[in-house]
């Protein structure tokens, strides 16, 4: 089901994909090439279609978005299936990150890898995508940690440490399971709280 | 050979695909500009590869050797744009087109304006192959050639039938090459790939 996969490495190698930058994405944003019924992100270049949402990734990131919220303090925000830029080829909308936040400057552009302080993407049909295209995306970018949460059976990975493209811990959490965030400070969940 | 499909399927089913009319509005907006060699193919904007001078010695010597054989009612076009549907817009090495007063100055040829396709392969051979000549199938091409220069042959494709060349012929390097909807057209392969 390595659907993405295929595209990001594949489908280069015998057709070699014009690949696009950061702001050329933006460009086509700004004169109406791609418009806001284009549910997109772009992933290391390329121009990717985000799959529907079905109510199960709802429920599940409304919870976190409740679980987290409760959490946030002055110098932090939620942010919910919005853009983040990664680097020059990347800009994916995350399901839920937690940001550094200044009022000053926050939101003055697209926030940077630099600036989250965890990432959760919330998986069902492309759990096998985002394990093998987005999560070592993310750790070549910096982020200091990611979950996953796989709706369909019910688990949590929780990865960190990141280190030359890929994260050092990874640790799977099954549900009665209680996840200790460890890199955010006090921040801990259960499983079953986030996906039931 | 499902490269083609391939790509056509899991790019529908994940990578954002492009239209002829949103990849020109890319080259108008400057989003692409004159140094992108690219083509846009079945939504997919893919970069050429670059020229290697055996590949440019061998469109010099068509586009030398197509004008004595020609009928003044046909146009020579060597490496421009030909819109073949909604989705792709590829340049082939070669394409003899029916005459037109503007010479296409008002819109790109279509598949209906197009007599024979000339692809020239080095080492883009198996993505010729099996992306462009059902590209060109699909379109309902009469004559595709492949000029493959590392084997001095060339493969000519035609009767196009649901989406596939059902006749496929390659001439090797003592032999001429008989076009088989072109009446003018015999050319020997060693006059194309030394």
């Amino acid at each position: 089901m390595a659907v993405e996969e295929t595209i990001v490495e594949d489908t280069t190698a015998t057709l070699k994909q014009r690949l696009f930058t950061v702001d050329e994405y933006h460009r086509m944003g700004e004169v109406g090439i791609l418009d806001e019924d284009d549910r997109v992100e772009l992933i290391n270049g390329v121009i990717v279609e985000m799959s529907p949402l079905g109510g199960p990734h709802i429920r599940c990131v409304a919870h976190i978005n409740r679980l987290l919220s409760d959490f946030t303090t002055p110098t932090t925000i939620l942010s919910i299936q919005s853009s983040i830029r990664l680097d020059n080829a990347s800009e994916p909308e995350p399901d839920v990150v937690l940001l550094r936040y200044d009022r000053q400057t926050f939101g003055n552009d697209v926030p940077p890898a630099e600036d989250v302080l965890l990432l959760i993407e919330v998986s069902d049909s492309t759990l096998s995508v985002d394990r093998k295209v987005k999560v070592p995306m993310y750790a070549q970018s910096g982020i200091p940690e990611t979950w996953i949460v796989d709706v369909v059976h019910k688990r949590i990975e929780v990865y960190s440490q990141p280190n030359e493209g890929r994260y050092d811990n990874v640790r799977v959490y099954e549900r009665g399971e209680t996840i200790e965030s460890p890199t955010v400070t006090g921040f801990s969940a259960t499983v079953n709280e986030i996906v039931d | 050979m499902a490269v083609e499909e391939t790509v056509a399927e899991t790019t529908t089913a994940k990578q954002r695909l492009f239209t002829v009319d949103e990849y020109h509005r890319m080259i108008e907006t400057a989003i692409l500009h004159e140094d992108d060699r690219v083509e846009l193919i079945n939504g997919i904007i893919v970069e050429m590869p670059a020229v290697g001078s055996r590949h440019a010695a061998c469109l010099k010597r068509l586009i030398n050797l197509l004008p004595y054989l020609k009928p003044q009612d046909v146009i020579i076009d060597a490496q421009n744009p030909v819109q073949l549907d909604e989705r792709s817009e590829p340049q082939p090495d070669v394409a003899l087109l029916r005459h037109r007063a503007d010479f296409y100055a008002g819109s790109h040829p279509r598949p209906e304006d197009i007599l024979l396709v000339i692809e020239i392969s080095d080492t883009s051979l198996a993505t010729d192959r099996a992306d462009k000549i059902p590209l060109y199938a699909r379109s309902g091409f009469a004559e595709a050639w492949i000029v493959d220069i590392s084997h001095r042959r060339v493969e000519v494709y035609s009767k196009p039938v649901e989406g596939r060349f059902t006749s496929i012929r390659a001439y090797e390097q003592n032999e001429t090459v008989e076009s088989p909807t072109l009446d003018w057209l015999k050319v020997a392969v060693i006059s194309i790939v030394e």
